[in-house]
């Protein structure tokens, strides 16, 4: 492998990383906070990417692409929200919430991706890239859209970051994800914290849906693959700190530009989630693992 | 000591026979070959669903690759009969046993995790299965999958002949063979260590089960008929597609199986076909149908946590509830024949858990015995103790709740023992009665024994007859009782003829025309009653009881039936007692459970010894061979 390919294998590895962190992020958030899986977190991605287009495409409404973005967000968290409160919230005391979570948000990604194809329709959509043009690093040419996703991307992260450390809600919600009866008993609303959980996840799936939208075409069901890697970089990782999905999110991004590389890339996909197997058999609780739920 | 008698006892038999012959039916007389076709689908997914009930409801596994032992099926169906030429019946057998050895490959990770990574591991071995599929193009065809696979046929004939008719035979095979086959293993020692280790994991292990041999076997047994049916349906369809690892088929049989209710065999049979008729119903509505689905999911999970089973559990508990209340009502009108019985007045107070019958001799200057009658039995029960122990006493029995002419009660708050002695309290305090003597009988002993230890009356003398005394549920249940005997219906809600029988035999007397009211009472008692006392068996503080008859403060007497079907002698002879009438617990010569009926002048003479012993005999005294009605 000469320099130069090696050089793009890992660039294509990193921009993949990114992309995998921000979606494998909202997802944990979720797991470890109500410590169920967001099965329609695909269709949250479908979803922010539709709304996106809807506002910012010319052949749409044709709204600035800042705009766009922002009202993406706001609809995604509500969205997020009201499927924590119609599809996860009443089944909070059941013994049996994680098989029914499992179905009820299965059902939620089912109606969100029918909704999709009702409303929008079949055909592929694109979203414009958000800027043009090349950078040179030296003999390494980066897209600026690419550059740019990376940009915004780690300061999306570093954003939930310092949201969870330093801010009060984001305090809270960790105090929640530790140990759910002691922060109740320390007067927390514990239901508006979830809803808050499920609502930032949401914006973060929607914003990943808008990065996906400008790099691949658009359909309903656009979300199931990144759901599934994401999957893999939550198991692989496990969810031991906030930070741990995001570091696992870039060893399967760079692991995968390089399976891609060297096996093809009908077979890389398998070798993902072989390795994510042989990690689970070994460690179960993820590579950053430790064995307790917290964030 | 869960009863779990074979489908032929527990009336499910006939339904069961009649449903089968209606499927075998439909096709002789409908010619319709569309709606066959989605009878077919219903079989594959029926037996997919239910197989997979096996080791998600039953061995509480979530085996998210389930669907994907499906698609193993259709593929070695495809490979096998296609590629390699081999015979498609063959081929059909070999879809089962390759599912079996990838649900041991899936079995391997399973054995590490728990909870959630089960699901997300067997998610991602479903994928990589999915990924494997498509990638080996040369094999598989890759994501354009296989068609004009061979059918099948017998001899010359093709099944598809006659609109499709032999296909519709086989699958309805198939799914009885995989019925009869779960049916079986669940009640097989896999089966009963599948469920065990879902109910409780280390307990079982402790007991000695191997989980991860339970485990490996439990996904193996799944995988058989699943890999089966999807072998029959590529067979069926012609096709091996990729689309059977999608998302789309796992949310319909999960839908299948929650609708039709987890745990159960018959729920997820039930939900295939209404599922498959509700799905082909709406495919002209393109993305309408996944989403009236999908809602109708979420309704039936919020709604119906137990899915269609429950729902249909609720419907025969609830016809059978009108059924008994009005039949107690209606009985009421019989009260003369009763008062006649028992020659005391009846009437009816209200309580807190409904209305209440009470018996009652009504002499206020004698001194007053309460009875109370055992499980699924009523207040006549004592009505020779009625007659002979008016004389000097003033007897008092009601009918508890849900039994005799008593109101049904709400089953969450009435049907408990704690519930029982509460309402013995307010019969006592509607009576005036202060200081009672106390006689309980089996489920009514225990009732006796809460009475006076919950203190609020104070007892003056207390007897038991067929109660061994517990300390530790379920434990003592098993050395107190004998567990061979019909007792083991005494928690069953609903009886069969046969059942209701041998009950009644063992629990009071043999029918004769004597005893025939009391074989009558069975009909009336409200199931639920018997269900809930065992479930709600924890309310109650059994080790206060034990303490009450250490302390030995209240005098005490055990009369048992020598000859008691239900009872280990040996269990209540153990037990410490502060105080006991003749130092030991007593024995009826040939009584039985209810020896005071059986035996009356035994019993009689017994207990009237034990009153006078202990004061307990007011007015003029009684020779004793006058109360035992013994020629002099």
């Amino acid at each position: 492998m000469d320099p130069i390919t090696l050089l793009s294998v890992i660039k294509g590895g990193i921009v993949l990383g990114a992309l995998y962190a921000l979606m494998a992020t909202g997802l944990s958030l979720v797991w470890t906070t109500l410590g169920i899986f967001n099965f329609a977190h695909g269709a949250f991605i479908a979803l922010g990417a539709y709304v996106a287009w809807q506002f910012s495409s010319a052949d749409a409404w044709g709204t600035p692409m800042l705009l766009a973005i922002a009202v993406t967000c706001a609809v995604m968290f509500a969205v997020g929200a009201l499927i924590h409160f119609l599809l996860v919230k009443p089944f909070e005391r059941r013994a049996d919430i994680v098989l029914i979570s499992v179905i009820t948000t299965l059902a939620g990604s089912a109606i969100i991706e029918n909704s999709l194809l009702l409303i929008w329709g079949p055909r592929s959509k694109q979203i414009e890239p958000l800027a043009s043009g090349e950078v040179d690093f030296g003999a390494l040419h980066l897209a600026t859209s690419e550059v740019l996703l990376l940009a915004l991307v780690l300061a999306i992260l570093l954003g939930i970051g310092v949201f969870l450390r330093y801010s009060r809600p984001g305090r809270s919600m960790r105090a929640v994800a530790q140990n759910r009866e002691a922060a109740q008993l320390l007067g927390l609303d514990v239901p508006k914290l979830f809803a808050i959980a499920f609502g930032l996840s949401a914006v973060t799936a929607g914003l990943a849906g808008i990065f996906v939208g400008t790099i691949r075409f658009m359909n309903p069901a656009m979300g199931n693959e990144p759901l599934m890697k994401a999957l893999i970089v939550v198991i692989f990782g496990g969810v031991a700190r906030f930070s741990s999905p995001i570091y696992a999110a870039f060893i399967i991004g760079l692991l995968e530009a390089f399976a891609s590389y060297a096996v093809g890339l009908y077979w890389a996909p398998a070798v993902l989630f072989f390795t994510m197997i042989v990690v689970l058999l070994i460690k179960p609780e993820g590579l950053f693992g430790k064995y307790q739920r917290t964030l | 000591m869960r009863y779990d008698p074979p489908l032929h006892r527990t009336q499910g038999l006939v339904p069961l026979i009649i449903a089968f012959l209606l499927l075998v039916a439909y096709p002789l007389v409908f010619e319709g070959t569309y709606f066959r076709h989605v009878m077919i689908l219903a079989f594959v997914f029926a037996i997919v669903a239910t197989s997979w009930d096996f080791s998600l409801g039953f061995g509480g596994l979530f085996n998210f690759a389930h669907v994907a032992l499906f698609a193993v099926g259709i593929y070695t169906y495809a490979i096998l009969a296609k590629t390699l030429g081999v015979s498609p019946w063959l081929s059909i057998l070999a879809g089962g046993g390759t599912a079996a050895l990838v649900a041991l490959l899936i079995a391997i990770p399973v054995l590490r995790l728990d909870g959630i990574y089960v699901i997300l591991v067997t998610i991602a071995f479903s994928q990589l299965i999915y990924l494997v599929v498509i990638s080996w193009s040369s094999v598989t065809g890759g994501t354009s999958g296989m068609v004009t696979l061979p059918t099948l046929s017998i001899g010359d004939y093709r099944l598809s002949k006659d609109g499709r008719i032999g296909y519709y035979f086989v699958g309805l095979g198939l799914l009885a063979a995989n019925l009869g086959f779960l049916y079986l293993l669940s009640r097989s020692r896999l089966g009963r260590a599948t469920v065990a280790l879902k109910d409780n994991k280390y307990y079982a292990i402790a007991r000695g089960i191997s989980e991860a041999r339970t485990r490996a076997l439990t996904l193996m047994a799944s995988a058989v008929f699943t890999g089966i049916a999807g072998a029959f349906y590529g067979a069926y369809l012609r096709v091996a597609s990729p689309d059977a690892f999608g998302l789309g088929f796992l949310t319909l049989l999960l839908s299948i199986l929650l609708v039709g209710g987890t745990g159960t065999i018959w729920g997820p049979v039930i939900a295939a076909f209404a599922v498959s008729v509700l799905s082909e119903w709406l495919s002209g509505f393109g993305a309408w149908q996944n989403i009236v689905i999908a809602v109708a999911i979420i309704l039936v999970v919020v709604f119906y946590p137990g899915g269609l089973w429950a729902a249909l559990q609720e419907l025969r508990e609830a016809a059978d509830a009108v059924r008994t209340s009005t039949m107690a009502r209606l009985r009421r009108r019989e009260r003369p024949a009763r008062e006649a019985l028992t020659g005391a007045s009846e009437r009816m107070i209200q309580t807190r858990h409904g209305q209440i019958a009470v018996a009652d001799t009504g002499a206020r200057d004698k001194p007053a015995i309460l009875f109370l009658h055992g499980n699924s039995a009523c207040k006549e029960a004592f009505y020779k103790q009625f007659r002979t122990l008016s004389d000097t006493h003033r007897v008092i029995a009601f009918d508890l709740p849900g039994h005799g002419v008593s109101d049904n009660g709400d089953p969450e708050k009435t049907y408990n023992i704690a519930a029982y002695s509460e309402i013995a309290e307010a019969v006592l305090a509607d009576s005036g009665v202060t200081r009672p003597i106390v006689f309980g009988w089996s489920l009514g002993g225990y009732v006796a024994l809460e009475l006076a230890a919950r203190e609020n009356v104070q007892v003056r003398a207390l007897a038991i007859a067929g109660t061994p005394p517990l300390n530790l549920v379920p434990e003592d249940f098993g050395r107190g009782y004998n567990p061979d005997s019909h007792l083991v219906l005494a928690g069953k809600q609903y009886f069969s003829r046969r059942e209701a029988r041998n009950f009644a035999n063992s629990a009071t007397a043999p029918i004769s025309e004597e005893s025939a009211f009391l074989h009558r009472n069975l009909w009336r008692t409200d199931g639920r009653a018997r269900t809930y006392m065992f479930s709600k068996i924890g309310v109650i503080n059994w080790p206060r009881q034990m303490r009450m008859l250490a302390e030995g403060r209240i005098p005490f007497a055990i009369l048992n039936g020598h000859d008691d079907p239900f009872l280990n002698h040996a269990y209540i002879a153990r037990l410490k007692y502060g105080s006991i009438w003749r130092g030991a617990p007593q024995d009826i010569p040939e009584g039985r459970h209810a020896p005071f009926f059986n035996r009356p002048d035994e019993f009689n003479l017994a207990f009237y010894a034990f009153l006078s012993s202990c004061g307990c005999v007011g007015g003029e005294v009684v020779a004793l061979n006058q109360v035992a009605g013994a020629p002099s």
